[in-house]
């Protein structure tokens, strides 16, 4: 089995090459003081005070936080029913389900964002649920397809050996498919809850401007100030506590796998 | 036999209650390409106007031809290379396992404009002149994460104990993969394919700083409009109808070659 | 007879074969290459005038689009080579002062004298040594006369924003420039000023401004919701002011009487571009007056070619009798950007976003 590690290698150098050392050079920067010349290197921790000593920033960062959260949970909510659904269908319906919740990810984001804005314009709504409504929209195709591939084609035998031995729906349903699609969640939650952290053009259209997250911060000072090292500071503070935060998760699904 | 029938009409009424809520700024997309007016919220009369704006405006098209080309270069690649990784990485130690993807999760976590400046800066140190390849290079980088995330699931589920008996049978490893692994996670590596082809085709930032003089996608297109030019609907409800169009074709070949054999063996 | 006939057909034919062959020059022998890329915002031309050029010289476009002036500067750190780039005025102080333009060929760029008052002698470039002007605007104020009363607007200029009574009924843009241009306009300072107490005197303005009267930050959205009467006022630039004003006959326009911002885009050439010849045929083109005039009608803001201008404003013109195509020039308060020293930027902006979110 061991021969199968040597098939990583080619993505490994790949990620040496476009993933580390590109990251590598962003970090310079966010110990570095002023200019986005590479030539000068002073070492410097001062972003990282100014980013902690300032509570608009730390504000900024606990709403995207909890944004990204809400919408992963009613990622699941939502999706979880659906993909267990999609996989009690005869298989090519499955996949005829799986295509037709892809085709509108084609269809441009910032289009289907103003979409929503026009139609939720017709409802009195608080922007906090419109900019929810647009951020478990835009995300929630991903979730669905996460968890209904980590059930489909999943041991049928045995669920029905489950059922044989006298288990009802919901007693096989805990203690045969849930624990089975908990990779499948978790790979959900990387693609829901990463993203929607550092995402803005959703709250930014959907919640008004006065809604500014990490995403949109990050984005201000890299293009409007040109202040390449203070974006890069804040991307890697937010980048640690999103590790720290998914670290956690991983730890949960540990222990849900041992039970 | 009842409550079976009301069972399945209640999951059947949630997954099209589902799909009208996926559907519904496409289908208000779609309506206001029809719109005679500039306008995204008042309808003022029926149009085609947008459409022939739409067939009229040369870099639109482009737009077309390099989102689908760039979609599907790197879909290919990102798909094959991050399989491969995901099986290879399946097998390694748990800590160099865990290190790597970390990694890997780097490009979805990253805000879009870190991805894309990182990127821009590794091309410039290699005196590299930003251009189509540069560009499909992109968008492999931040398409593999998805597959590999995508794949990952499923080859936990997979029993190790399978491939081993395999080899132990005395199958190649060439065989234990062909033969055993890859059917058992097929679905996962189609579903990680779609979600890379998403993911590309409705790329801005990184598109923006990393494509070639003269390159635009359609995201890029979207994104750049001073003002809003109703066009991109009717571009949006042109890449409905295709992709429909596709999908209805998939589902009716496997039927339409059903029947055939189907008269063959009547006829016999 | 018929021998001296053929014989004459025959030169005819020659004579007008090489006519044709003199007249269609070969754009690769005359420029080095027929390829030409532009590099300028999205919908902010009339894409006829791209096909006329392409078939009048034989060359073909390749036009790229950007949707800030800092997105359009991060983009060259790339060292993309770009022929054509159409920014906006403190971008191009910015660019001369880092060497990163190449004169123009005042021999091919011909057309400088049509220029119309208000875009000549410009601060970063006065005598167009690197830059030809291409469209031109102001900031102001787009209201709904059912609303608020003409007479009452033009006496509080941006001052109303700090009207408690247009409390909700307000869009201001989501633009950290322009934000601050009316705080300082509003106190009497410039819009250029480098003095931190002048300038958190602006972001105290407009921190009363966002408890005034509550805006919605909005950007390019604010057009189609102005256009459908949605707020009272807003913030908006008069090329898209005059857009608004034409679908909605409810709406007016006012230049403040405190001074705004007059901004300028114009055309430069890059130092790296890789076909600066052409560049010049396709910058003297676009000033004429049938090219300049068909932009400007199709994108609505102000042409800088002086007949044009005339013409579009005047009775028959497109833009007869709307109230905020022609900018006002002349004006004593009112003033271009410039480049903002790269250590105010980030205060810019911190301070901005505070202002945002209301604290």
């Amino acid at each position: 089995m061991k021969s199968f590690f040597r098939m990583s290698y080619p993505y490994l150098l790949w990620m040496a090459i476009f993933i580390v050392a590109p990251m590598v050079m962003i970090l310079l920067y966010a110990f570095t003081r002023s200019g986005n010349s590479m030539l000068t290197f002073q070492f410097t921790l001062e972003h990282f005070a100014n980013f902690f000593t300032d509570p608009t920033f730390m504000r900024v960062l606990w709403t995207s936080l909890r944004i990204a959260f809400l919408t992963t949970v009613f990622c699941i909510l939502i999706g979880y029913p659906a993909a267990l659904f999609i996989a009690n269908l005869p298989e090519r319906r499955q996949t005829m389900m799986v295509l037709l919740l892809t085709l509108p990810m084609w269809i441009n984001m910032l289009l289907k964002t103003y979409a929503w804005r026009g139609i939720l314009m017709n409802f009195d709504l608080e922007s906090e649920i419109k900019v929810f409504i647009g951020m478990v929209y835009d995300f929630l195709p991903y979730m669905i397809i996460q968890i209904h591939t980590s059930i489909a084609k999943m041991d049928r035998e045995l669920l029905t050996a489950a059922q044989d031995l006298g288990a009802n729906r919901w007693k096989s349903f805990t203690k045969v498919t849930l624990p089975l699609s908990v990779p499948g969640i978790i790979s959900g939650i990387t693609l829901v809850f990463l993203p929607a952290v550092s995402s803005f053009v959703i709250p930014k259209l959907l919640g008004g401007g006065d809604y500014v997250l990490i995403g949109n911060l990050i984005e201000i000072y890299f293009l409007t100030a040109g202040d390449w090292n203070f974006g890069s500071a804040i991307s890697l503070i937010m980048a640690v506590i999103i590790i720290v935060s998914m670290w956690a998760t991983k730890k949960l699904d540990r222990s849900a796998q041992e039970d | 036999m009842d409550k079976k029938r009301k069972s399945r009409f209640l999951s059947n009424g949630y997954l099209i209650l589902v799909l009208v809520f996926i559907y519904l700024p496409i289908l208000y997309v779609v309506f206001f390409s029809f719109n005679e007016g500039k306008s995204l919220t008042h309808f003022t009369g029926f149009s085609l106007r947008w459409y022939q704006n739409m067939f009229e405006d040369r870099t639109m098209l482009e737009c077309i031809y390099y989102t689908v080309l760039v979609a599907v270069i790197a879909t290919v690649v990102s798909t094959v290379v991050g399989t491969i990784a995901a099986i290879g990485l399946s097998k390694a130690r748990p800590l160099v396992r865990t290190a790597a993807l970390e990694i890997n999760n780097l490009p979805v976590m990253n805000p879009d404009i870190v991805t894309a400046i990182g990127l821009m800066l590794l091309f410039i140190s290699a005196k590299v002149q930003l251009s189509l390849v540069t560009l499909i290079l992109a968008h492999i980088t931040f398409c593999i994460p998805y597959v590999i995330l995508t794949v990952m699931p499923k080859l936990r589920q997979l029993d190790d104990n399978v491939a081993e008996a395999a080899l132990d049978l005395g199958a190649t490893p060439w065989q234990a993969l062909t033969k055993v692994i890859l059917p058992q996670i097929y679905p996962a590596i189609l579903s990680g394919a779609l979600i890379a082809f998403s993911m590309s085709f409705d790329d801005f930032v990184i598109s923006f700083f990393t494509a070639g003089v003269g390159i635009n996608n359609i995201s890029m297109y979207v994104y750049s409009m001073k003002r809003y030019n109703p066009s991109v609907n009717a571009l949006s409800t042109l890449i409905v109808v295709v992709v429909t169009l596709i999908l209805i074709m998939v589902n009716l070949i496997p039927h339409i070659r059903d029947k055939k054999l189907n008269k063959g063996d009547i006829v016999r | 007879m018929k021998k001296v006939l053929t014989a004459v057909l025959v030169i005819c034919l020659i004579a007008m074969g090489a006519a044709g062959l003199a007249e269609k020059k070969d754009p690769v022998a005359e420029y080095g290459s027929d390829v030409l890329n532009v590099y300028n915002w999205g919908e902010y031309i009339d894409k006829q005038v791209i096909t006329n050029f392409e078939k009048e010289y034989g060359v073909r476009v390749n036009y790229s689009l950007f949707s800030s002036n800092e997105e359009m500067y991060t983009k060259l750190l790339s060292g993309a080579s770009y022929d054509v780039l159409v920014p906006s005025d403190y971008m191009i102080e910015r660019l001369i002062r880092e060497d990163k333009l190449q004169p123009l060929d005042k021999d091919v760029v011909t057309n400088l004298d049509v220029l119309t008052a208000g875009v000549q002698n410009m601060g970063y470039d006065p005598d167009n040594t690197y830059s030809a002007p291409y469209l031109w605007q102001t900031v102001g104020i787009v209201y709904d006369t059912t609303k608020i009363d003409p007479e009452a607007m033009e006496e509080q200029g941006f001052s109303a924003f700090l009207n408690p009574e247009y409390k909700g009924h307000v869009y201001m843009y989501d633009s950290e420039r322009d934000g601050f241009m009316i705080a300082l306009k509003a106190l009497g300072y410039s819009a250029n000023t480098t003095d931190e107490d002048e300038l958190n005197a602006a972001f105290d303005w407009l921190r009363e401004m966002d408890k005034a009267v509550s805006p919605s930050y909005v950007t390019d959205e604010v057009i189609d919701a102005m256009a459908n009467g949605e707020k009272w006022m807003a913030l908006v630039y008069s090329g898209d002011a005059a857009y608004i004003l034409s679908e909605n006959e409810d709406m007016g326009y006012c230049t403040p009487k405190e001074g705004t911002n007059i901004a300028v885009d114009a055309m430069v050439i890059p130092a790296n571009a890789s076909n600066p010849k052409l560049a010049n045929v396709f910058i003297n083109y676009i000033l004429e007056y049938d090219n300049s005039l068909m932009i400007s009608e199709e994108v609505g803001y102000a042409s800088t070619n002086d007949q044009v201008l005339n013409d579009l404003s005047a009775e028959g013109g497109t833009y007869e009798g709307n109230a905020a195509y022609l900018p006002r020039a002349g004006y004593e308060l009112d003033e271009y950007y410039n480049d903002i020293p790269e250590s105010l930027r980030s205060l810019y902006s911190s301070m901005w976003i505070k202002v945002k979110l209301h604290e």
